[in-house]
């Protein structure tokens, strides 16, 4: 192949797509309103929270010029629960997030990135689809708008540690058409899981390819045979 | 498998046991009796691909050239061993190419068992190729001696996990330096 990268996104792509999250950010300067390709940004006056992209967050972050609000499941106490949560339960993830329903019957339903997981409002108990990567550019960038941001992290790397487990042990109870049920994954896992899943399921593929070939000549026979009868009445 | 696949040939150089049907006048060099024979009934090595088209191949009269048998990599007692504990045989001592060969012998060969015993070994064996893949000192420590015994299909998911859970890992350092 011409591009040596492996199928799937890479973690640093799948870290820009987060970058268009909404957060909610409290300025600690006057800025006039921007005209972005997402939309358009509302003038910031400084105490007002502002919800905006998460690439310019921490832009503004690093300048200085504001402070950015941790979503709310992003704090110890939440964190702490979907932990608990994970461990009680071995062979499902904590849920996604609830989505909000459908605007009307004929419009299409929200989904990710129009929806705000992580701003400021967002439900507490559930981790949105790009929990990893958010916490951890916000930890890196804005650890002081933590309350405690040591703890944060060291909840964030047993979640990571106890669903990347589960996902390979999935792996034991693969079957060679079967599929995964990945619903809770988030993006960045499905990234580093992505490799090994497939590579498990193409090899049960080629191991069990000859009874599924027999399968198929048994399935065109039984056709072949009912066009037959068919024929003769 | 795809024709410039290099697996796909080694897989068909592995050699299989063949048993001669017909006496072959002048072949009698592939046993080492360089101007004699292949004699009725003689059992000799022969390349997968060699094997299988002199097996499939129609002659004149009905009968086939050679039959094939199941190599030694195949043979009942490493399917039982790979039943009782498929974790701790040495494929690669097997075979370098245990799993492809392994498909090859099943597209000959009508054996539902040995689906089902090579489906689940290369399940419990990639349970722990992914623990070792996921914590880099295990492959230099206890874990040697299993990594060893990979044939190349699980090398490869080796390598592809190991690849993966890195480049997250690179991605969480890289970061941290901006």
């Amino acid at each position: 192949m011409a591009l040596p990268l492996p199928p799937g996104l890479t973690p640093p792509e799948i870290a820009f797509l987060c970058e268009m999250e909404l957060v909610t950010v409290i300025p600690r300067q006057r800025l006039e309103g921007l005209e972005l390709l997402g939309g358009s940004l509302p003038p910031l006056n400084p105490p007002h929270r502002t919800a905006m992209p998460l690439w310019l967050a921490l832009l503004l972050k690093r300048q200085r010029r504001a402070n950015i609000l941790p979503p709310p499941w992003l704090s110890p106490h939440s964190l702490a629960a979907i932990l608990e949560h994970e461990t009680d339960h071995d062979d499902t993830f904590s849920p996604p997030p609830r989505l909000p329903p459908a605007p009307s019957s004929n419009a299409l339903p929200f989904s990710a990135p129009f929806l705000s997981h992580a701003t400021a409002d967002a439900a507490p108990d559930a981790l949105p689809y790009h929990w990893l990567e958010l916490g951890e550019m916000l930890l890196e960038a804005a650890a002081d708008d933590f309350e405690d941001p040591d703890n944060v992290r060291k909840l964030l790397r047993g979640l990571r540690e106890v669903r990347m487990s589960k996902l390979r042990k999935r792996v034991e109870d693969l079957q060679a058409g079967g599929g995964v049920d990945m619903k809770g994954v988030g993006g960045m896992e499905v990234s580093e899981g992505r490799a090994f899943v497939t590579g498990v399921i193409d090899n049960l593929r080629r191991i069990g390819a000859s009874l599924e070939q027999q399968r198929r000549d048994r399935d065109r026979e039984e056709t072949a045979d009912s066009d037959d009868d068919d024929m003769s009445m | 498998m795809s024709y410039y696949d290099v697996d796909a040939i080694l897989t068909d150089a592995q050699k299989v046991p063949c048993t001669f049907e017909l006496t072959v006048p002048g072949l009698g060099f592939i046993e080492g009796n360089m101007s004699g024979d292949m004699k009725q009934g003689s059992k000799v090595e022969l390349p997968l691909w060699l094997g299988e088209m002199l097996a499939l191949s129609q002659s004149l009269n009905t009968s086939s050239l050679v039959t094939l048998d199941t190599p030694a990599a195949l043979a009942p007692r490493v399917l039982n061993a790979l039943k009782a504990d498929s974790r701790t045989v040495d494929l690669r001592a097997l075979a370098p190419h245990f799993y492809n060969l392994g498909a090859r012998i099943l597209e000959l060969f009508d054996e539902e068992e040995m689906i089902e015993v090579l489906s689940d070994t290369f399940k419990a064996r990639a349970a722990v190729i992914a623990d070792q893949a996921h914590n880099p000192r295990g492959a230099l420590g206890e874990g040697a001696d299993f990594m060893r015994g990979l044939d190349e299909n699980e090398r490869k998911l080796f390598r592809d996990a190991h690849d993966s859970a890195k480049a997250v890992r690179t991605w969480m350092t890289d970061i941290k330096r901006k």
